[in-house]
């Protein structure tokens, strides 16, 4: 087990690295920079030679000293200053974390919510119309476009209904909406695989063993057949928080919501290097220690697993 | 435009004394309707951006403007209707003839919100920095302010700045918005620093209560605040109690929330929502920016369009009149020349710039380019290609340039729309061969706007090497009397259109949308909102 701990730890951090090197290098080759989109503004009046002043202040040496100098920043937890707005990156992470993961978090327990909903039902479910109608859901969930969701929701809901504002409003009111948003998306493909994986063990041959013992349908399905369906979910799980990076960038902008989504979207329209670079790496760095607890978690929920560790 | 307000200042201190008796009913008998200000209540503003840097000079971006117009006062007081310069923190001036010295008399008694006093040594350093910058500090030079030289303390209330050259426009140039004054902690700041709201200390109705970067700013009225314009008919504190301005990026967001009563006023409505808003019951506000049009801007040191014929000829096929029929309203008047009408020392260049695709097509052929397999030009082997970047800042940019190219396609220019993209364009915008037209515009209420908009040492959007245009430019913003300058503005405006320079396309208004509830919404000179005198009939 700790051989195993040890070098999926090892596998982790490569990726990371790997993330880090891979985005430096792609950043650097953009054209442009923070500095120019920023200083360019014409309501400052800067001339082409005050710019590049400018830049000359903000120093830019060898690029291979620049990438060893941001990566020993990153190792030790300096992740440098936003060139837009001057504050250290840390901070504006600071302030934009806490939002992202409310949401985040919460679209989760959500979507997760829905897609048991939606498996159990269709697999609980004798008439087969419903059963098909219910397993066509998720194809329509993930079909449809983050940001017109969330305006459709908005109309209907905030406009039309008046049930919550999404403008004012407490924290709860005011993450009702975006969660929703956020949720049916990400819901579909953990529906859509429970689902499978459920219809699968069914054609195990344990199954009629343990229904000619007597088990209720409930029983069969919630005690044996789910246990036994939840391993290829979590998986799935697992990949879907990409999926809830990148609608976060949509949700929070369409809802108005400062979190890390639409701190990056301000800075790559700003082309904020730095902050850029911290985001990618804070990114990879939540889905590699995601995996890695999915990793971790297979063996305690399937004991055949820990046998072949 | 705003709500009769009379009497106003006599019953002034009778409506203090019922502060916080909410609810109208009272004494004075103030209900909803009456006309009559209230005091209290927050306004719910809605952004369409968040702010960016808030260094004063660069509040020319609007949401920026809309902050630092609540929290800065100025020297002087641009009269939004006559354009007239008033007093405001200076109660006088003197100006000597060649207009190289500008002495300003303050006010008395006048704080920063931090308690320090706006004295002669407060407005020197703001204009030090203004005038001059900081480069240790990393401080642009603001670009209201031309040939400054230096500032002289003459005692605690008088302050004189020279320059080293007739500067006419600098008189005008103490009211704008960038000119915002702020306590000497703040302008002596770093430009990182002075980036940030929590160090813009202004002398303003409204001081900043809490950020949430990127997302909010609520502004809280200052209680002492007792030195507004003396034109206003309002004075002593703002009617507002706070104010949240609240980003909201998403165009329909905005207006729904602004409909359905969740906010009571919305910056940045967009042409195709006006309707929807009227049709509400809501106020729509249109307000001028007076300055240079919103237009296309044609570079003569880019290969092709060098040639004066080509230049002219695109002038000639472009119809603004079917832009603005198509895709904007009646809050978007069509242009009449590069200024809006409603700039200082507009002239009417309406016969000019009519649309004549038939004069179009002659002076192409004359310029050598005939139609090629495809419809498109082709002179020497090249195509007659040009290349544009969507502006950003633009309403509709995007699909007014798309309705152009294909106005355009018609007389066999193929015009190249980019995507505004910050990396590619900050690179491009600037080569007039990758990039030969621009599109944009340039608010601000003073006739240096059109130098501001063309000179090669200022935004130099045409990127030319006219010796002349730079000339009369310079004659312009250094004629201190203003019926020459005036002319002078007249002339630059003939020349630039003659030899082909702008294609105006109409006149860019800011739009707002308000809730009938709220009174006495008023604008400074180039639209930004100006929340001193607003108050909210009912709660």
């Amino acid at each position: 087990m700790t051989r195993y701990l040890l070098s999926r730890t090892g596998q982790a951090a490569l990726v990371l690295w790997a993330a880090f090197t891979a985005s430096y290098v792609l950043l650097q080759l953009l054209p442009g920079d923070s500095i120019l989109i920023k200083f360019q503004n014409p309501e400052l009046g800067l001339s082409p030679q005050q710019i590049a002043e400018i830049r000359t202040y903000y120093g830019t040496g060898s690029p291979i000293f620049e990438y060893v100098q941001t990566l020993l920043g990153f190792l030790t937890g300096r992740f440098g200053y936003s060139i837009d707005t001057g504050t250290p990156v840390i901070e504006r992470l600071a302030e934009a974390l806490p939002e992202t993961v409310r949401l985040a978090s919460a679209a989760f327990l959500v979507a997760v919510l829905i897609a048991v909903v939606i498996a159990f039902a269709a697999s609980y479910s004798r008439t087969s119309w419903l059963r098909g109608a219910l397993l066509s859901v998720p194809s329509l969930f993930i079909s449809v476009p983050a940001f017109w969701l969330g305006i459709l929701l908005i109309q209907v809901f905030s406009f039309r209904l008046k049930l919550v504002p999404v403008i004012g409003g407490s924290d709860v009111q005011q993450l009702i909406l975006p969660v929703l948003t956020l949720a049916v998306p990400i819901s579909a493909p953990i529906a859509q695989v429970l689902a499978r994986s459920i219809d699968q063990v069914y054609a195990q041959p344990f199954v009629p063993v343990i229904a000619a013992k007597g088990a209720t349908r409930w029983w069969i399905l919630w005690r044996h057949v789910a246990r036994n369906a939840v391993l290829p979910t979590l998986t799935v799980a697992g990949l879907m928080l990409g999926e809830l990076i990148a609608g976060s960038v949509v949700t929070e902008t369409v809802f108005g919501r400062a979190g890390v989504g639409r701190l990056t979207e301000q800075a790559v329209n700003a082309q904020d290097t730095p902050v850029m670079l911290a985001v990618v790496v804070l990114a990879a760095a939540v889905f590699v220690l995601v995996n890695l607890v999915v990793d971790v978690l297979f063996p305690i929920l399937d004991p055949r697993l820990k046998a072949a560790l | 435009m705003a709500p009769s307000r009379p009497l106003f200042a006599a019953v002034m201190l009778t409506t203090v004394g019922l502060l916080g008796a909410c609810g109208g009913g009272g004494a004075t008998g103030t209900t909803q309707g009456d006309g009559k200000p209230v005091y209290g209540g927050t306004l719910t503003y809605l952004e369409h951006q968040p702010p960016t840097c808030l260094y004063l000079p660069a509040a020319g971006f609007y949401p920026n403007g809309g902050i630092l117009n609540q929290i800065t006062d100025k020297l002087t007081w641009q009269n939004p209707e006559t354009l007239k310069i008033e007093p405001w923190i200076a109660t006088k001036w003197e100006v000597n003839a060649n207009a190289t010295e500008y002495t300003f008399h303050l006010r008395d008694g006048v704080t920063f919100s931090d308690g320090s006093p706006l004295d002669a040594s407060a407005v020197a350093a703001n204009f030090d920095v203004y005038g001059l910058g900081n480069p240790k500090l990393k401080l642009p030079v603001a670009e209201f302010v031309n040939n400054y030289e230096r500032s002289e303390i003459i005692d605690t209330k008088t302050v004189r700045f020279h320059f080293k050259k007739s500067s006419p426009g600098f008189l005008q140039g103490t009211s704008v918005i960038g000119a915002g004054l702020v306590s000497k902690k703040s302008i002596s700041l770093p430009y990182e620093q002075q980036c940030q709201l929590k160090n813009v200390i202004g002398s303003g109705p409204f001081t900043v209560k809490s950020q949430v970067v990127d997302k909010e700013v609520d502004l809280v009225a200052r209680k002492d605040y007792n030195w507004a314009p003396p034109s206003s008919k309002h004075q002593g504190r703002a009617y507002l109690d706070e104010i949240k301005i609240i980003v909201t990026p998403e165009d329909n967001v905005r207006v729904g929330a602004l409909t359905s009563g969740q906010a009571d006023m919305v910056r940045y409505v967009q042409a195709y929502d006006e309707k929807t808003v009227k049709d509400a019951g809501f106020q729509i506000y249109a307000e001028p920016t007076r300055g240079v049009n919103n237009g296309l801007y044609l570079r003569p040191t880019n290969s092709i369009l060098k040639d004066p014929d080509v230049r002219r000829a695109l002038q000639a096929g472009t119809n603004a009149t079917e832009v603005v029929d198509t895709l904007f309203t009646e809050s978007y008047p069509v242009a009449t020349s590069v200024l809006s009408h409603l700039a200082q020392g507009y002239v009417d260049l309406s016969k000019e710039l009519a649309y004549d695709p038939a004069k179009a097509n002659a002076l192409l052929d004359k310029a050598g380019w005939s139609r090629g397999a495809d419809g498109v030009r082709v002179k020497d082997g090249r195509r007659l290609e040009l290349g544009v970047f969507v502006s950003g800042p633009q309403p509709l940019s995007k699909q007014t340039l798309e309705l152009v190219a294909q106005q355009w396609a018609k007389l066999g220019v193929k015009l190249d729309i980019r995507p505004a993209d910050a990396g590619t364009q900050a690179v491009d915008i600037k080569n007039a061969e990758k990039t030969g037209i621009q599109h944009g515009m340039v608010g601000r209420a003073d006739q240096d706007v059109i130098k501001s908009h063309f000179h090669s040492q200022n935004r130099d959007v045409i990127l030319h090497d006219d010796a002349k245009l730079d000339r009369i430019l310079e004659e312009e913003s250094a004629e201190p009397d203003v019926t020459k300058r005036n002319a002078k503005v007249a002339e630059i405006q003939r020349y630039v259109i003659e030899q082909g320079y702008a294609i105006p396309l109409f006149e860019e208004p800011q739009v707002y949308g308000a809730a009938p509830h709220v009174q006495g919404v008023a604008f400074e000179a180039v639209a930004r909102p100006w929340f001193y005198s607003v108050w909210k009939s009912q709660q």
